[in-house]
Parts: C-alpha cells; structure tokens; sequence
C-alpha cells in the first residue's frame, strides 16, 4: 500500500514540476508566434463551420460578426450547423442566409446521432476547402481572427490550429471570475509554454481550424467521443500533424454562469478526456509513429490531466489508512520535511501559474481573487472524481455515453 | 478567565486569522473593479495602416485651414481641439521651419503641408507630420511620424520612430533608420545600410539593382494557397538534401537541416524543424517554412510566405512574392541583401537590416 502512495506521490510532483516549467517558461523563455506576422498572403478558400444546437440566443451574434472579419468574401463559405435545435435556431440562420446570399450555406440536421462531433461529420459533405474553421455558436470572432487562424496552415506540418479563448461575461458572479482566471491560465500560460517548448498544444474544437487532407487521413470526425477536440489532438499527433497554438488569436465566449452547468460541462470533458487517454494514451508513449520524445511525454501527461482528480483522491485516502495503520512512510523526519516542502511550493503550482497567466495579461486586482479557487478546485476534484467512477460503472454495465449541450446564458437578441 | 469565552476568543482569533488573507478578495469580489473582459483587438488586428489611419481622421480637423493656406499661399498656426499646437503651411516654406527651429530640433508641433514640402536637414520633428504634397526630408533628421498623400522620401541617416505611410512611393536613402511601421500604397525602395522592422506595400525594392528586376517570378503556373486539397506530403526525418535542378511535387517536411539545390524547383510547400540553405536560382511554388535559420538566393522566387523562426538572410536578386499575389517574409532577424524584390509585407520583429550587395 505504501508504494502505491509514494507512486501517487511521484505523479503529483510530476505534474507539480510541469506547472513550475510552464510558468518559468512563460514568464524568462523564448516566446514562439511563428505564425501571427503573416499579414499579406495569397490567402486559400476557407470553410467557417459553426456548431449550434439550440442557439436562438448566441447564433445572431456569431453569423453577424462572421460578415464583418477580413477575409476576402468570395474565399469564405459560412456553413452554420444547425444540429436538430427545436427553438428558433433555424429562423435566424435562414434569415440571414436571405441577408447575406451566397456567403452562408446552411446545414439544418433534422435526425441522426447526438453530439458536435457527429453533426460536423454529416456537414462535412458541404465542405471542398483544404481549410476549415470551426466555431461553437457563442463565441463572437473578431475582424483579423479568420486570418489569424488560417495563416498556420501555409506550414506544411500543421493540420490544427487553435486560438485563445477569453471569457465575455466575466463579471457576472463568482463563477465566471473564477473560470476567468483558469481560462488565463489554461492558455496565457499552459498553451502557449506548449507552443514555445514544441509540446503538444491542444485543439479546443472551438476558435479553431484543421486541414481537410489532414482530417481525411486520420479518419475525419470522431462521434464515438465525447470531446472531439482531444481526440483530433491526438489522431493529428500519432500521424505526424502539428497543432498551432496563436496566443494572439483571441475570441470572446460566454462561460457557465451556475455551479451546475458548470459541473456538467467539465463531467463531459473529463469523460472525453479520459476515454482519449484509454484509447491513445499506451500507443502515444510506446507506439511506432511520427510524434517526438517531448511530445510523447507531454501528450501522455496532457492525457492524464483529469485522472489525476480520482488519483489524487485516492492518494489522500491511502494517506489516512497508512497513518492509522502506524507506518511511518520513509523514515518519519524525511516525510516531514518533504510534506512541509511541498506544502510551500507544490500548493502553490497552480496559484502561481494563474497569477503569472493574469500578469502577462496585464491585469492587477482580479489576483486577489485567486484564494477562491481553492472552491474551484475543489468542485472540479470531485466532479472529474465523479466522472471517472460513472464512466467506470457505465463500462461495467454497458451504458452509451450521454452528451450534454453547454446551456447559454446570454440574452437572445 | 471564564473558559467559554477562551474558547470563544481562541475560536474568533483564529476565524479572523484564516479570514484575513481572503480579505483582499472579499473587498474584489464586492467592487468588481478588475471584472471587465480582457481587451481583446476587435478591429484593427495589426493592420499596418491602423495609425496612418486614426492620424489621417485627426488631421480632418485642419482640412479647411489646409485648403484655405494652399488657396491664398500663406500658412497658419494654432491649437487642435486636444490642445495639440499646429502649423500649416500653404506653400513650401522652409525658411518657416526654420524660424520654428529652436537648438537642433523644430518646436515640437503638428505640421500639416497642403503642398509639397522639404524639410530641412538634421532637424528632429518630434510631432506628427502630414504632407498633402510630395515630402521630401534633408539628410540626418529624425521625426516621429509622417503621413504623406504623394511620395516620401527621406535623406541619408535620417529616422523614423514610429510609423509613415506614403499614398505612393516611399523611399529611404542610404542609412535611414525605420523603427515602427513603414506602409506605402504603390513602391517602398530601401537604399543600403537600411535598418527596418515592419515595411508592407504591393513592392518592396531593396537597393537600386531591385529597379532591373522582371517583376514576376519565372515559372510559378501553380497556385501557392492551400486550395488544390489533394497535395501529397512527404516526411523525412534527419538532415536531407534537394539535388540542384530536381523537381518536388508536393509538400515537403523535414525533421532536421535542409537544402535545397541551385536551380531546383518545389511544385509545394518546404518546412525544416532546423536550418534550411536555399540556394542559387531556386524556385518555390508554396511557402519556405524554418524553425531556426534561413538563407535565400541568389536569384531565387519564392510564391508563398517565408518565415524563418530564428533569422532570416536573402541574397539579391531573390523575388518574394509577385504582384498578383503578395506574401509575407517574416523572422526575428532579417538581412536583406540590395536586388531583392518582396510583394507584400517584409516584417523583422527584432531588426532588419539593408545590406550592400555581396
């Protein structure tokens, strides 16, 4: 039992040491926006899919601000894909179909299987593009972003592109503060470190792109997953496609609002992440493939990022039996000092990543915020904890993963 | 000491103690006053105009004492609704400047020329300037920002800190020193010992020798965008060499240093995870990728974007670009030798540097 607790312990400081690396090299290393200079170019067809199930209240927002970006209009198709909303998603997409004629196709999903990944697979027959974006419904691109993400593309290695996401409605409570700074430090400093260090930045299937040749090959659309974002991010990896991170591309979108829309939204992406992790994880490490030492390791730990939660729970559980149990792990006045070690830099891993995330952001007093994230923290331990054991009993038992739409909050205009 | 109350205090010190360092965020979390959005850059994106743009929409204000001066030949002063000082000058007038001229430097207001104007030599114009007319700058002067509807053209050493745009021609003369942003709308002609960091026009001429060039590559039929879907991809993993006059259909990936061949011809894209050495009469259809370092040329054309993550060398005679279809060539570091041609954007985000001809 002992061992399994020091082998939990190793994992921990892993991580622990990953999130210090990150953070240095965000804050001293060399910075990499390849990218993000390219400005004038002969710019290729592009294929903007919009993902949208239920959206009367965000989809105006998005197709509106997609007619005003700069990019030329006869290279740009927007394909809104309307996947078997009941509201009145399919009005307001018709409607401006009508206003803008020929700059936007649009694909009403009537029937078939649940979930984004399934209905982008159906749409796919509308797109002939090498290069295709796609957008969740609340996001709102600004007018350089579609160059932006299509720019990576003329790099021969990338077959996915993903931008930042910043959140919109940031000061409506506690929540969405807190999700702001995560969302900082998920990008501002875990993306791009990835970037800079030639790692495995993630695609997000959002304020993001892929090339069609790159798609074709791994197999296109994966609807058995539940995060078709992890799962391109790794199929693109194992057959020697890159994916670029352009810090620089940013798109406002609209955070969860309640705790339990919230809990729901990381059950499903734990769940995503932890069924890419069965499936790519062991072949990603060990396989014969094109991915590089560095990225197999780091997609290996990106891999684990949310068995850790159940992983660590467990850790804190075999700590209390081995306590009462007597045994004194290593000898006692090592553990202590290892304990006490780790209690003043390993806790503070993630605070400082967020804290230095908020920095280069160039904000100042919404730091103060960062002791509420102890709460954050601690919904999303048991949360993905949670996840993992439905995911375990559905396995057992042999239940279809279910998917949950993000619900919006934003008024309908 | 009544022990319910010990307790009690003990239990209210301690509350107060864990309370404390939460305090700062109570006080955030109540007055929401660092709750807005990150900014995010909704509009210009690094358009390279964006300043010569807002400027020209500043200096509206001055248009009709601008049209009136030029009518009546005669110049005028005073101050802008932001309490900025102007002088506009109806008709070139130096000895004006010069009368403005205090030390080494000229009194630091707008200037707004309705007509052509020359700036007289080692001046330091630390305003704004706008030029209705052709521009032409004395050698040795430094200015801050200069936006002109005809031509531009700067004297030896002279400096630019922030941005020009010129309606047409912009030239620089031996030495000039371009910090920030230089747009033209027709022709950008650097002379040598040129440093830049940003320069985009439909032609971007690099010494005079760039004058004699053909101004479109030989042999590019194919498209360089993206958009023929069905281009095949080959990997290599080490260092790998294209043989000099050998022809690559496709895209190409290598894991390692590259180079290619004198006189070989890629029908695609070329990326290199290390150095890559492009050499003599090369011709690239798609984009030349580099994750370090990059030498181009002689005499090469390349149709699509040219990024080198580290450095960036092109030889004379090399072609960027054509005037259908402009590109970008971007790296950290860029030296440009005279006789090179780029259509489009020539962005060096550290330094870029105009070199003389080998």
């Amino acid at each position: 039992m002992i061992y399994v607790l020091y082998f939990i312990v190793l994992l921990i400081c892993i991580y622990t040491a990953r999130h210090y690396w990150f953070t240095l090299n965000r804050l001293f290393g060399f910075q990499r926006h390849p990218y993000i200079d390219i400005d004038t170019a002969d710019w290729p067809p592009v294929t903007v899919l919009v993902a949208a199930h239920n959206e009367e209240k965000v989809i105006a927002n998005i197709l509106s601000a997609l007619m005003t970006v700069k990019y030329p209009e006869d290279k740009m198709l927007v394909i809104p894909v309307n996947d078997r909303s009941t509201d009145r998603t399919r009005e307001i997409i018709d409607e401006f179909v009508e206003r803008f004629p020929g700059r936007i196709r649009p694909f009403h999903r009537r029937a078939g299987k649940g979930g984004k990944a399934a209905a982008l697979k159906d749409a796919m027959e509308l797109v002939t593009t090498e290069v295709i974006l796609i957008f969740d419904a609340d996001y709102i691109p600004g007018a350089g972003l579609i160059k932006q993400l299509v720019a990576p593309f003329f790099d021969p290695e990338i077959g996915g592109v993903m931008g930042r996401v910043v959140p919109l409605n940031v000061g409506t409570n506690l929540l969405t503060r807190l999700l702001d700074l995560e969302r900082s430090g998920g990008y501002q400093v875990d993306q791009q470190a990835r970037m800079n260090l030639r790692l495995v930045p993630q695609h997000g299937g959002t304020v993001a792109g892929v090339r069609l040749s790159a798609l074709r090959e791994i197999g296109g659309w994966n609807d058995n997953s539940l995060t078709e974002d992890t799962d391109l991010t790794y199929r693109l990896l194992l057959h020697g496609w890159k994916t670029a991170y352009q810090n620089r591309s940013e798109c406002y979108e609209e955070v969860p609002e309640t705790w339990s829309v919230r809990i729901k939204q990381i059950m499903r992406w734990a769940k995503g992440h932890n069924q890419a992790m069965v499936t790519y994880g062991l072949h990603l490490l060990l396989g014969k493939h094109r991915a590089t030492l560095r990225e197999r390791i780091d997609g290996t730990l990106l891999l684990g990022v949310y068995a850790m939660a159940p992983i660590t729970l467990f850790g804190w559980l075999l700590a209390l039996i081995v306590f009462y149990q007597g045994v004194a792990p290593l000898h006692g006045i090592i553990a202590v000092l290892s304990i006490t070690a780790y209690a003043a830099i390993g806790n503070l891993a993630a605070f400082f990543e967020i804290a230095a995330a908020v920095r280069l952001d160039g904000m100042r007093r919404r730091i103060c915020l960062l002791p509420f994230l102890i709460l954050g923290f601690g919904v999303s331990i048991f949360s993905v904890s949670r996840a993992a054991l439905s995911q375990v009993s559905d396995l057992a038992t042999g239940a279809e993963f279910h998917w949950d739409k993000t619900e919006r909050f934003r008024k309908a205009l | 000491m009544n022990p319910y109350l010990a307790v009690a205090a003990l239990v209210g010190v301690v509350s107060l103690m864990l309370l404390l360092p939460l305090v700062p965020a109570l006080v955030e979390l109540r007055r929401k006053s660092d709750a807005a959005p990150l900014n995010v850059i909704q509009q210009h994106a690094g358009e390279i105009r964006h300043f010569a743009n807002s400027f020209r929409t500043y200096i509206k204000e001055l248009e009709p004492a601008l049209q009136q001066c030029v009518a009546s030949g005669t110049n005028d002063s005073g101050t802008m609704a932001d309490g900025e000082e102007y002088v506009v000058l109806g008709r070139a007038d130096q000895p004006l400047l010069v009368a403005l001229q205090q030390h080494d430097a000229i009194r630091p207001v707008v200037i707004a020329a309705g007509t052509d104007v020359v700036m007289p030599p080692e001046s330091t114009f630390s305003k704004e300037i706008y030029a209705g007319g052709r521009f032409l700058g004395g050698e040795k002067n430094n200015y801050r920002a200069i936006l002109g509807e005809r031509e531009v053209h700067l004297g030896g050493s002279s400096c630019v800190m922030r941005w020009v745009h010129a309606v047409d021609d912009f030239t620089a003369d031996l030495g000039c020193r371009l910090y920030g942003r230089v747009s033209s709308d027709a022709v950008i002609r650097l002379h040598a010992d040129c440093n830049f960091l940003r320069l985009n026009a439909p032609r971007i001429e690099i010494g005079q020798a760039a004058d004699h060039l053909d101004p479109t590559p030989p042999g590019s039929t194919l498209p360089a965008n993206l958009g023929t879907g069905a281009s095949r991809r080959f990997f290599h993993d080490g260092d790998f060499k294209i043989r000099a006059g050998e022809v690559i259909s496709g895209n190409l990936v290598i894991r390692g240093k590259l180079r290619i061949g004198a006189g070989a011809r890629v029908c695609g894209s070329v990326k290199s995870d290390d150095d890559m050495v492009v050499e003599n009469g090369v011709s690239v259809e798609g984009s030349l990728i580099s994750a370090q370092q990059m030498r181009i040329g002689p005499h090469c054309a390349v149709h699509g974007p040219v990024i080198a993550e580290r450095g960036l060398a092109i030889a004379s005679g090399t072609r960027c670009g054509s005037g259908e279809n402009p590109t970008t060539v971007s790296a950290p570091r860029i030296e440009v030798e005279e006789g090179v041609v780029v259509f489009g954007s020539l962005w060096a985000r550290e330094y870029g540097q105009v070199v003389a001809k080998g």
